[in-house]
């Protein structure tokens, strides 16, 4: 489905590709529904707080160098601010950078601002980011609160944009429209695609635009697309309006998260002709092979992405032998995001592990570009159907399932769940960086974590002995989606 | 395309205005596109016939998010296309959050097709919050003719909404096309709005006089040119169609302090003690 660029706001995932947060099943079964048309939302009796797009928003968008950002909101939608900054620290520790907080304002909306509109306090907000910061441009990001009053903040914007000669760019992303807080990416992505990018002034085609978060493996990228002739241009955290302004001068986009980099990736290849490499994640070797396989078919590169994976398979070999030894057979629990979850239950499998449930944040049934995700195709294809479930989070849930199965190891993506498998005395495995097992090297560094994490328990085992679980013994008997208000799920229970 | 907002004190008459008004355009071969901005919802009933529309926000309340145009938005007598935004019911929610809603969905929808020569918003009555200016906020209503008659409560609201107006048209596009006169019969009526207009730079684009006939034609749920097309009042609708088509005066309104309206209704309201 085309990505509609003529509007100021995004289209909600929900809307745009029928997005889902509930679901319980299998993978064969997700991807047979997905694929006609037939993948229903189950809504939830009883839901936990997850998580707001307008934090993922603001958080991405404060990355971007030169930018600020003014947060058109009451004070406590800036709660996100304190997670975005501690991001921030970690991706400038790791460059060696003197290290500086977020450029980030939040107007302090009070009642008072909701009885007579918010518009004097957003044009202070925009005023104290320019005088602060001196931004070559500033994104305001929108709230629940100014989104109900009806904050006519378009035209606002615009006459502050005529006044300080600078981009002063609208991001519509108030918490109540999606449930799906990757939408938030999407209204950052629809913000630059409309008002940031440039159309190329010339081409450089050995530049490919890599989408992704902190990019700790930036040196490792830069050695492999070397050897093929290419070079990379991290984004959109860390890198400059400028930059951003001419990413659709480059030759490919490719993305290191399949949720993340659809939106801008087709969206520039919409826009500006720039070709969007639609691939496997490169997690694990065959992603890895995928990845750049699709990357060389796109520029013409395949002998020197062939001659190149030949080189690497042969240098890991040995201990991947290793690896895969140690690891057959080891019971695995995946809960991350869809995209990075489909793809780590197949590296994960790929080592011999038995991957016992996937569980995905939400569910994207199509991609921008149209059709099943490709991680989703891939594991459907094999012979054994993988047990598989989708909640934005929902603990409670999460916790029930890993009593009930009982894995070696739970490996996940997101904060404020990890940590608590680890309290259930399962050891895991929190994936923060989004380069941990990335090509060659990184699947092999991932693979002996894992044996590490297996071999030495003992934290899992010493915590989960000094901590009382705030679930009852009731809640542990239970079925761990009864609170999923399934029709299928109710007929078969009905039947059996 | 010409999109149009019709704006006036509660109850002076805009629904019943602007779908005879329509009507006359629709007659002339216009292709008009009313979209209704109250949350009663009542802003097509003599087009539709009856008031069995299904809003665009109760639509998407019972149906999620899965709206299609064909589903809200239907075409009554001379071909004109109705859509009724709807709300919440009194005492309840935010209506003018609904209306961003609405209008956003209709968007989104492509509801605004090429081929229209008109889209009229009806709104309700008091602007009260940001959301009843969505129909005038930029890229949607350049034109706002406000109803108004020459009682004082309706000059004062008329003059209220033009503090909005003005508002919205320093920073945009939105024009006042000028004020519409749906009499009630008062005496110098038709001076009085004359002087009113002129004293927000504007004009008494037409005056509409009272007649019985537009309340049976609205029992029978017609408009006037529909229900009776040889009646005085059917080419009296027809001249509004007309004077709104050829319409060129499009202002910033420069609304008046109280005191000064309060003068203009002495000098001309109340002439024959």
């Amino acid at each position: 489905m085309a990505i509609n660029l003529r509007r100021s706001e995004a289209v909600i995932r929900e809307k745009r590709l029928k997005s889902v947060v509930g679901y319980q099943g299998s993978i064969k079964d997700l991807a047979n529904k997905s694929q006609s048309g037939c993948l229903k939302n189950a809504r939830r009796g009883f839901s936990q707080a997850a998580n707001c797009s307008s934090g993922c928003a603001q958080g991405h968008l404060s990355t971007i160098l030169d930018a600020a950002v003014v947060n058109h909101a009451p004070i406590g939608c800036a709660a996100d601010v304190i997670g975005a900054n501690t991001g921030f620290r970690w991706g400038q520790n790791i460059r060696n950078w003197e290290k500086r907080n977020v450029r980030i304002i939040n107007t302090n909306m009070t009642e008072s601002a909701t009885v007579f509109g918010g518009g004097k306090l957003l044009k202070e907000g925009i005023r104290e980011a320019y005088r602060r910061f001196n931004p070559k441009a500033i994104f305001v990001t929108t709230s629940c609160a100014s989104g109900i009053i009806g904050d006519d903040v378009e035209s606002i914007l615009r006459e502050e944009e005529e006044d300080l000669g600078i981009p002063v760019v609208p991001v519509f992303c108030e918490g109540f429209r999606s449930q799906i807080w990757a939408t938030g990416f999407d209204a950052v992505f629809h913000a630059l695609l409309t008002r940031i990018v440039k159309p190329p002034e010339k081409k450089r085609p050995e530049m490919v635009n890599v989408i992704n978060f902190t990019a700790s493996a930036r040196e490792y990228v830069k050695e492999m697309f070397a050897e093929l002739g290419l070079v990379p241009q991290f984004g959109i955290p860390y890198s400059t309006i400028d930059q951003i302004s001419r990413m659709s001068e480059a030759g490919a986009t490719i993305s290191i998260c399949g949720t993340l980099g659809g939106y801008f990736g087709n969206g520039l290849e919409q826009k500006f002709g720039v070709p969007y490499v639609t691939t496997l994640q490169p997690h694990g070797i065959s992603g890895i092979d995928n990845w750049l396989r699709n990357l060389g078919k796109v520029l013409g590169k395949e002998k020197e992405v062939e001659d190149y994976i030949a080189k690497q398979k042969i240098l890991i070999k040995p201990e991947l032998d290793e690896i895969k030894s140690k690891l057959k057979g080891k019971r695995v629990v995946v809960g991350m995001g869809p995209s990075f979850s489909h793809n780590y239950i197949r590296l994960l499998e790929d080592f011999g592990m038995e991957v016992v449930w996937g569980m995905a944040w939400h569910f994207d049934p199509q991609h921008d570009h149209g059709g099943l995700p490709h991680c989703t195709m891939e594991l459907a294809k094999k012979e054994r159907d993988i047990p598989a479930s989708v909640s934005d989070q929902q603990n409670h849930e999460v916790l029930n399932l890993l009593n009930k199965l009982k894995p070696d190891i739970y490996i996940g993506r997101h904060p404020g769940l990890s940590v608590w498998a680890t309290k259930m005395g399962i050891p895991t495995i929190m994936v923060s960086d989004e380069y941990s097992a990335f090509g060659y090297k990184g699947t092999i560094d991932f693979g002996y974590r894992i044996i590490d994490v297996l071999t030495n328990n003992s934290f899992a085992r010493n915590l989960s002995k000094r901590i009382k679980l705030p679930y009852t013994d009731w809640w542990f008997e239970q079925e761990p989606f009864i609170f999923l208000d399934d029709e299928e799920l109710k007929k078969n229970a009905a039947s059996s | 395309m010409r999109q149009i907002a019709i704006y006036g004190k509660g109850g002076i008459g805009k629904s019943t205005t602007t779908q005879n008004l329509t009507a006359g355009l629709g007659e002339k071969g216009k292709k008009v596109m009313i979209v209704g901005c109250d949350p009663k919802a009542d802003s097509t009933r003599l087009i539709l016939g009856g008031l069995a529309q299904r809003s665009v926000l109760d639509t998407i309340r019972e149906e999620g998010e899965e709206v299609g145009l064909e589903t809200i938005s239907r075409r009554g007598a001379f071909g004109i296309i109705c859509v009724e935004s709807g709300g919440p019911e009194p005492g309840v929610g935010c209506a003018g959050r609904g209306i961003i809603t609405s209008i956003n969905m209709l968007e989104t929808l492509g509801a605004y097709t090429e081929d229209l020569d008109y889209v009229f918003y009806d709104v309700l009555g008091d602007v009260v919050c940001g959301g009843f200016a969505m129909p005038i906020r930029e890229g949607k209503a350049q034109e706002i003719y406000i109803v108004a008659s020459g009682e004082m409560m309706a000059l004062y609201a008329a003059n209220n909404i033009c503090k909005g107006i003005q508002k919205y048209a320093t920073s945009g596009g939105t024009r006042l096309g000028g004020i519409i006169c749906n009499s009630r019969k008062v005496d110098g009526e038709k001076e009085l709005l004359e002087a009113f207009a002129k004293e927000l730079g504007s004009q008494l684009i037409y005056f509409v006089p009272r007649d019985n006939v537009v309340q049976r034609a609205e029992i029978n749920k017609k408009t006037v040119i529909e229900f009776d097309p040889s009646h005085t009042q059917a080419d009296v609708y027809r001249g509004l169609a007309t004077a709104v088509d050829e319409n060129d005066m499009f202002v910033i309104p420069k609304p008046m302090k109280q005191e000064r309206l309060e003068e203009i209704l002495m000098e001309y309201g109340i002439l024959d003690a």
